[in-house]
């Protein structure tokens, strides 16, 4: 409901966002209807310019793969990096190695539109040189960056409207979720596991935002740094009240082996089976899943709600 | 010349110093147990002696589950490094000669990481292949070295470990790219796993260490004699390959363990035989035994620091051995310089 | 009964021949002393009888042949006082002269206090006992001779090969040292070879001279047979005179044609 009102504004921020020298300025209507595609460009979004309805978008990025596919632009998709592996059809667009982004391999997809969040090494500039229009998208760091993300690439991708509609979507069942939680006056602590060598998150991150909205703080937040490795005799002593573990899928976390590592059993969270386990990509994205994402850690902290 | 120390005083000074590390590192951590509390929760584990320290289950756990053998195992991993850079630099007559830098712990990598991708990180095939890589990579280092430029030319055999140490890890980033759903624990392996270490790693390390250390110290003097050349050494009775040989597979098995166990951390074959050098004189009689103590002293305390100075973060104690052993290092160039070809 | 007896020995560097089919008798408790030009072969004849280099031929030690010998067997009969020996940087006199006891020592074992006490005698007897502690690389030339001849007679061995043994000590420490050499060989019937370029020092010492030249044997007997100024000109190329002693040894002069 927040988002709704305020459609240019949230798009002028976009360039404010991620981070961009140039003042963005979108063209995009500021109407809510589906407007016809070829009206709505060209487009400029985070200072570069669309010509046209992108046809052949090529996605470096599994986070922005998920959102492409649910704001309506799944049918412009022509390829997307191995590690998209969501939603389902993805898998079916043409497939190029995300571990080693280079701009021939980009290039020789021949598209229109190129999604990146990080750049490997210039590729940006060099797919810049050869006219390529690229959107290079840093993670966000609140929710409001994460749809800031997703509208940018409704702007870019000509779904306008699907953008919005997904972000109001997204907006009113984390509200829903949120709502009615029986959050206690003092926030209930966390240790969220990004790897078994301890790589952790504070408060200030994504996830820890996502994480705050429901009352937890993360036992990080005493370090300075966004993703610190924690040392193991803190995080025992700490005694935090939940764990949430972001490595269930490759390193073969769950309630059961953190059970097994030494003095971890001594931790109530363990003994008790306060453990959240999340999957890796969802807990690493910033897609259609994030619902997903606060949904499960709701449920599991608060009980099933009504 | 001054005498060098006396090696009972020596042997004092050193023991003393692995004590101190000992005690240091079971008191300091992030974790806030008071050193009074562990010292009595350590008496009260002798025999015959019953104490109550003071600390709750979860901190006495803390301190025997979790800080107890990180200490042990960076005791033995510490002596593992600097008696393997101690018996390099006495096989090698090379000053620079250490496990890093001979691309061994390259080699050890490079094993460790193929054996990850096909038999995952858990394998007790992992130290094995450790071993295996890092003895083809000091034999490699040094053929390329001989083949190279000669046997005297001592920083020949050090281009040719930098030459094959990186292309050992070359050829590990190669196979890690190859197989990203195991990269995670590569390379969380590679980082040096001092932090998650349980008494399983020590266990797992135990005999490696005790086999080879003990082969060390045993043929500290047949090192000495190796100083006087291939012929000399001959005419006395040597046969000085069969003594390469030994003290090059017992150095190579206790840095592999090593690096097996606790992933990539450098220098401390450089700096701890230098120090001892420099206080006990150059005979390998005294270098090796010291070098094993000091260097477990050393990476204990190394270790209170990676766990202390960001406390509650952890700074990799790769990055802490680099920081005091990147200086020392060309100090050691500067004054090694004149006596490498 | 013969000390040593070597028979056809060759011995070939890059397939050209450096000493050609030698054949020497060394009696028990002899000294004999290899003489000639630079380039003659002393060194080589030298290094083959430590078995340091290969060889064609035989070598026999006290009746067993060399080759059969394992090498601690070997470096427990013979020891050998290089002409440019390996100087370890920063080693202790006395831990070096301690690496002569190496042959008797196990494999794994560590030296005794016997051993200890061998190394001190030993340098007490070259005069260079002072020096223990001083460090090898900072000795003068003269000095580290001693105590390199101090290590092979810490090896207590039957047979002892000099290479220019003397040629870094003053006139006083060359007598020293080969009266010692002497000493030892009529107290405990050492045998020697040595190779001296002194030929009047050699004649002194040595009862037996033999003449090298281009790896072969020219001429072997006392010395007044073998010191003849016919024979220096034509392998030495020198212009010599030979002149005696009050004692009836020769002894070797440069002569300077006007």
């Amino acid at each position: 409901m927040r988002r709704f009102a305020s459609l240019v504004l949230v798009v002028a921020l976009v360039a404010v966002a991620c981070g961009d020298d140039d003042t963005a300025v979108t063209t995009v209507p500021a109407t809510t209807d589906t407007t016809t595609a070829s009206s709505a460009f060209p487009v400029t979004v985070n200072g570069v310019t669309i010509p046209e309805r992108p046809e052949r978008i090529v996605s470096a990025s599994g986070a922005h793969t998920e959102i492409l596919f649910a704001i309506g632009a799944g049918d412009q998709v022509v390829a997307t990096d191995t590690f998209s592996d969501f939603p389902a059809e993805a898998l079916e667009t043409g497939k190029f190695d995300g571990f080693n982004i280079s701009v021939e391999a980009v290039a020789s997809l021949d598209p229109d539109l190129v999604i990146l969040f990080f750049d490997p090494g210039d590729v940006v500039a060099g797919l810049d040189e050869l006219g390529i229009p690229t959107l290079l998208f840093g993670p966000p760091t609140t929710l409001e960056n994460a749809f800031d993300q997703w509208l940018a690439l409704g702007a870019a991708t000509g779904n306008v409207a699907g953008a919005e509609q997904s972000v109001r979507a997204a907006d009113e069942e984390i509200a829903e979720i949120t709502a009615g939680l029986p959050i206690p006056s003092s926030p209930l602590t966390y240790y969220y596991e990004l790897d078994p060598s301890g790589f952790s998150v504070t408060s200030d991150s994504f996830v820890g935002s996502l994480l705050g909205m429901l009352g937890l703080e993360s036992i990080a937040d005493s370090t300075d740094t966004a993703f610190p490795q924690l040392s193991t005799e803190f995080i025992v002593e700490s005694d935090p009240d939940w764990i949430v573990l972001a490595d269930t899928v490759c390193c073969d976390a769950n309630a059961a082996t953190l059970a097994e590592r030494p003095g971890w059993d001594q931790m109530s969270a363990v003994a008790e089976g306060r453990v959240v386990e999340l999957d890796d990509s969802v807990a690493s994205r910033w897609g259609p899943r994030i619902v997903d994402l606060v949904g499960d850690v709701a449920e599991t902290v608060y009980g099933p709600n009504g | 010349m001054t005498a060098t120390p006396a090696p009972l005083r020596l042997a004092l000074l050193a023991g003393g110093g692995l004590a101190a590390a000992l005690v240091i590192g079971l008191m300091v951590g992030p974790a806030s147990l008071g050193p009074g509390e562990v010292l009595a929760e350590v008496a009260d584990r002798m025999p015959f002696v019953s104490l109550d320290s003071g600390l709750s289950e979860r901190e006495a756990s803390i301190l025997w589950d979790i800080r107890a053998p990180r200490v042990v195992l960076g005791m033995l991993v510490g002596a593992a490094l600097a008696g393997s850079g101690a018996a390099y630099q006495g096989v090698f007559r090379n000053p620079l000669a250490d496990p890093y830098l001979l691309g061994v712990a390259a080699g050890a990598g490079l094993g460790a990481t193929i054996v990850i991708v096909f038999a995952g990180p858990g394998s007790v095939l992992v130290p094995l292949a450790a071993f295996v890589g890092a003895i083809a990579a000091v034999v490699a280092t040094y053929g390329l070295g001989a083949a190279a430029g000669g046997r005297r030319t001592g920083l020949t055999l050090i281009l040719a470990g930098v030459a094959m140490a990186s292309f050992l890890t070359a050829l590990q980033t190669f196979v890690q790219q190859q197989n990203t759903d195991v990269i995670r624990e590569v390379y969380s392996w590679i980082l040096g796993r001092l932090g998650t270490a349980g008494w399983g790693e020590v266990r797992l390390m135990l005999p490696y260490a005790a086999v080879s250390f003990v082969a060390l110290v045993l043929h500290r003097r047949l090192l000495d004699v190796l100083a006087v050349g291939e012929e000399e050494a001959g005419t006395l009775g040597v046969r000085p390959a069969l003594v390469r040989g030994v003290v090059v597979v017992a150095a190579s098995l206790a840095a592999a363990a090593a690096v097996a166990v606790a992933g990539l951390i450098g220098f401390v074959g450089i700096i701890v035989p230098h120090t001892v050098r420099l206080l006990a004189g150059p005979s390998y009689r005294r270098i090796v035994p010291l070098s094993l103590v000091a260097g477990a002293a050393f990476l204990v305390l190394a270790d209170v620091a990676a766990r202390s100075v960001l406390s509650p973060a952890e700074i990799p104690i790769g990055v802490v051995t680099a920081f005091v052993g990147g200086p020392f290092f060309l100090l050691v160039l500067r004054t090694a310089r004149k006596g490498l070809a | 009964m013969t000390a040593i007896t070597v028979s056809g020995l060759t011995v070939a560097y890059n397939g050209h021949p450096v000493v050609d089919d030698v054949s020497l008798e060394v009696p028990d408790g002899a000294w004999v002393c290899l003489i000639g030009p630079n380039g003659a072969g002393k060194t080589t004849v030298l290094r083959a009888l430590s078995g340091a280099v290969p060889y064609r031929g035989s070598v026999a030690m006290g009746g067993s042949d060399l080759a059969g010998l394992g090498r601690r067997a070997a470096s427990r009969i013979v020891a050998v006082v290089p002409q440019d020996p390996v100087v370890p940087p920063g080693m202790a006199a006395a831990d070096y002269v301690l690496l002569g006891r190496t042959p008797h020592l196990g494999y794994l074992a560590a030296e005794t206090i016997g051993d200890r006490r061998i190394v001190w005698e030993v340098m007490e007897r070259l005069d260079c006992a002072d020096l223990a502690e001083r460090r090898l690389d900072r000795l003068s030339g003269g000095e580290r001779q001693r105590v390199v001849l101090a290590r092979a007679l810490a090896q207590e061995p039957s047979v002892l090969l000099l290479d220019e043994p003397t040629s870094a000590l003053d006139i006083g420490h060359q007598q020293h040292v080969l009266e010692l050499v002497e000493g030892l060989r009529r107290e405990r019937g050492v045998t020697v070879v040595s190779a001296l370029h002194d030929l009047t020092l050699a004649a002194q010492y040595a009862e037996r001279l033999v003449l090298l030249d281009r790896g072969v044997i020219v001429a072997d007997g006392s010395p007044d047979a073998v010191l003849t100024e016919d024979a220096l000109s034509r392998f030495s190329g020198a212009k010599v005179e030979i002149l005696r002693s009050a004692d009836g040894s020769p002894v070797v002069v440069p002569r300077r044609q006007p």
